[in-house]
């Protein structure tokens, strides 16, 4: 008899303490610039936003920052659960932008609109785009990206092929960088061309739109899917040749590839302005080039990263939108959420400050990425669609360019997914 | 003569079988020996090899990954130069505090989750009441249907309560489990209903039946659930991440998948964490295996 009464009071301990234990944030609602906690979630590691959340505390310090961490393969879904859930345990979030019309057409996103004007001032005319869903500003920009031509300069050297040039007007086009990529293999390289997000609509969508294939999304209400143009098909033929040639390692996934370019097994790799801090440390020498175009095609660059938003449910607006606004439009709090993240400030200035360190980064390597990246993203880029139907866009094509990529036919592949997209937004129109 | 012939017919038969087949069945014996034990060691290699090849990646730096995958050579499943820079660096991660948050988790879940199945059990196989069937069928139910499935609307009902972000959030759901209640329940009734009439007889109260008798010799079936208990606490990855639970309430499975970076992963400390998170099961395993042996060899005597 003592033995089980003495578990069960454990037991019981235990879950008092427990309890215990238990807190949600707390919040206050105030005027002026807030006071309080603030809980932010991202799906960054910690260690990215301590350098931000430290400057933002030493300058507000009646705020404080709780930061929380979810699993970026995860963010969406948890996110979309709390959030209409009226978590009022978020504060402030991490918005990936094609997600925002989502977000915002649900109602989990703090109208901005008083603060356009100086958003307009702090970022780039695309950046600022973005956050519009419906003619009202749902976020602010914190990050931005886009991506470029990285060469091995040792394996083109050795292939005896000229390295492509720097100079935008200059860009090499997809059918250059395949043939040299072919005559590295020739020479014995593994492969030619490796795409970083191999299986991703950010990643090609430049190809189809320097075809003028479109974004895929057309229509008033930007629910109806045109995804079997001549642009489309044409560019993800050649898409799924590079890989039926072997010119592009079939296989590797994700964020897998660029593995494939510091083991020297590729001369060719197009990426974003964070490799160049994890080539940094490559024992061979690389170079960057323009991000290609078609023969003929128009140049179009990706673009696009996080904003940052103000849950509707927050019970410290006035707090969350001082963080808020001193991560995206104050320039130092602005590079202050880039200081262990290579990734592209929004925020204009911060860019200006921040791009020379980032192409000192890769020493010689990098030289003359911080013009490239600003002509690229004043010049070039091309944001993905604004749709409440976006995430289920993406999910679909990205799964029709995996199937391309090993070997479907990519008119009956994107006829199939123009097909599944149709279905998906049958229920949101 | 009538009875002996039969006999004697069947010697003949066996000892004819004898002399006409005395190599084939033992070539087919050891055919079948030599073809099921190579199909137990392709079993076991096709069960161990990505086990041993996370092992040997968590001891190699994470560029090196994917470097000797394509083709594969033998350096895939060795290396020479192993290296602990992965496990020294997860210390300056969450994961040992997730670590630590998971075990508080789990080995309170078993506890609590223990006491509630076993009472339950009980009290569905030791008694007869109205109802008892259809109880037993919403109990059934519980575990037919995927915790993933409800787990949103409870979400909901725990951020009702203030549960979110707290440990007995993250513990409750864990706590009254319809398979450990079905496992328990059928290892009770088995228990012969003499010994409870007995005891009965002589005067022991149901609660002593229950800790004296049912308890002791259902050790196996208790351990076999709190495994159970144990292993679903431990794995758990949708409910903690709708609980929104914070720095200090974060469990192995999301602080593992928090390793992945947006922008570039280290799998060589991915690999690293899931040697840890996979090694803290296999010990606690390992180790009950020995007493659940024990109980069965015990209560098989009994």
């Amino acid at each position: 008899m003592r033995r089980p009464t003495t578990i069960t009071a454990g037991v019981i301990a235990a879950a008092l303490a427990l309890t215990g234990c238990a807190g949600s944030a707390d919040s206050s609602g105030s005027s002026g610039d807030g006071s309080g906690a603030v809980s932010f979630v991202g799906p960054e590691d910690p260690a990215v936003f301590a350098p931000v959340i430290d400057a933002f505390e030493a300058a507000y310090p009646d705020i404080t920052v709780d930061y929380t961490q979810v699993p970026f393969d995860t963010y969406a879904t948890t996110l979309q659960q709390r959030l209409s859930a009226k978590d009022d345990t978020i504060d402030v979030f991490a918005v990936d932008q094609p997600n925002l019309a989502q977000i915002a057409a649900q109602g989990f996103l703090e109208d901005l609109s008083d603060l356009e004007d100086e958003a307009k001032a702090a970022t780039s005319a695309a950046q600022f785009d973005i956050n519009i869903y419906d003619g009202t500003m749902y976020a602010l920009p914190v990050w931005n990206s886009t991506q470029m031509l990285f060469y091995n300069k040792d394996i083109l050297d050795a292939a005896g092929i000229e390295a492509p040039s720097l100079n935008p007007d200059e860009r090499w086009t997809w059918e250059q960088v395949a043939e040299a990529g072919a005559q590295a293999q020739a020479a014995g390289i593994e492969s030619g061309l490796l795409l970083e997000q191999a299986e991703a609509y950010y990643q090609l969508q430049p190809l189809i739109e320097s075809l003028g294939g479109g974004s895929g999304i057309t229509g008033d209400d930007m629910l109806t899917a045109d995804v079997t143009t001549d642009g489309w098909v044409e560019a993800m033929e050649w898409y799924g040749g590079t890989f039926e040639s072997g010119l592009s390692p079939r296989g590797v996934g994700g964020f897998q590839t660029s593995a494939v370019f510091t083991d020297q097994k590729t001369a060719f790799f197009v990426g974003g302005p964070w490799d160049i801090g994890g080539f940094a440390d490559a024992d061979f020498a690389w170079g960057i080039a323009p991000h290609p175009s078609f023969d003929g095609g128009e140049a179009v660059t990706p673009t696009g990263s996080w904003s940052w938003g103000v849950n509707t449910a927050s019970t410290n607006k006035d707090a969350a939108r001082t963080f808020l606004e001193f991560v995206a439009l104050d320039a130092a709090g602005n590079l202050a959420s880039t200081e262990t993240q290579t990734i592209i400030p929004a925020n204009t200035e911060a860019a200006a400050e921040y791009l020379p360190k980032l192409e000192a980064l890769g020493g010689d390597n990098s030289a003359g990425a911080a013009d490239l990246i600003t002509y690229e993203i004043e010049n070039t880029a091309v944001a993905r669609p604004v749709s409440i139907g976006y995430v289920q866009f993406e999910s679909i094509i990205n799964a029709a360019i995996a199937d391309i990529r090993n070997g479907s036919d990519a008119m009956e592949r994107l006829t199939q997914a123009q097909q599944q997209i149709e279905d998906a937004w049958s229920q949101l129109r | 003569m009538t009875v002996s012939a039969p006999r004697r017919s069947s010697v003949q038969r066996r000892s004819s079988q004898r002399h006409s087949g005395r190599r084939r069945p033992s070539t087919r014996r050891s055919v079948l020996f030599i073809g099921t034990t190579l199909l137990a060691a392709v079993a076991g290699i096709a069960f161990f090899a990505p086990l041993w090849w996370s092992f040997v990646n968590s001891l190699r730096p994470g560029s090196e990954t994917f470097r000797y995958l394509n083709p594969l050579q033998w350096q895939t499943f060795f290396t020479l130069t192993p290296t602990l820079d992965n496990y020294t660096a997860l210390l300056d991660t969450d994961l040992s505090r997730a670590i630590l948050n998971s075990l508080i988790v789990s080995v309170v879940t078993v506890l609590a989750g223990l006491a509630v199945c076993a009472t339950a059990a009980f009290g569905l196989s030791a008694f007869r009441f109205r109802g008892q069937g259809l109880l037993f069928s919403v109990v059934i139910l519980t575990f037919l249907i995927p915790f993933d499935a409800i787990a949103i609307p409870l979400s909901d009902m725990f951020r009702d309560w203030n549960l979110q972000n707290t440990f007995v959030g993250l513990i409750l759901p864990g706590i009254g489990n319809g398979m450990a209640i079905f496992l328990l329940r059928t290892f009770f009734l088995a228990i012969p209903e003499e010994l409870v009439e007995a005891a009965r007889l002589d005067g022991l109260g149901w609660w002593g039946v229950f800790t004296r008798i049912y308890l002791p010799l259902s050790r196996p079936a208790l351990i076999g659930a709190g495994l159970m208990l144990f292993l679903f606490q431990w794995q758990a990855y949708v409910w903690p991440l709708l609980m929104g639970t914070d720095r200090e309430h974060i469990l192995g499975p999301v602080a593992l998948s928090n390793l992945q970076g947006q922008f570039q992963v280290d799998y060589g400390v991915l690999f690293a964490a899931s040697m840890v998170l996979v090694l803290i099961p296999l010990i606690i395993i390992l180790s009950f295996q020995r007493y659940f042996i024990q109980s069965v060899t015990t209560s098989g005597m009994k």
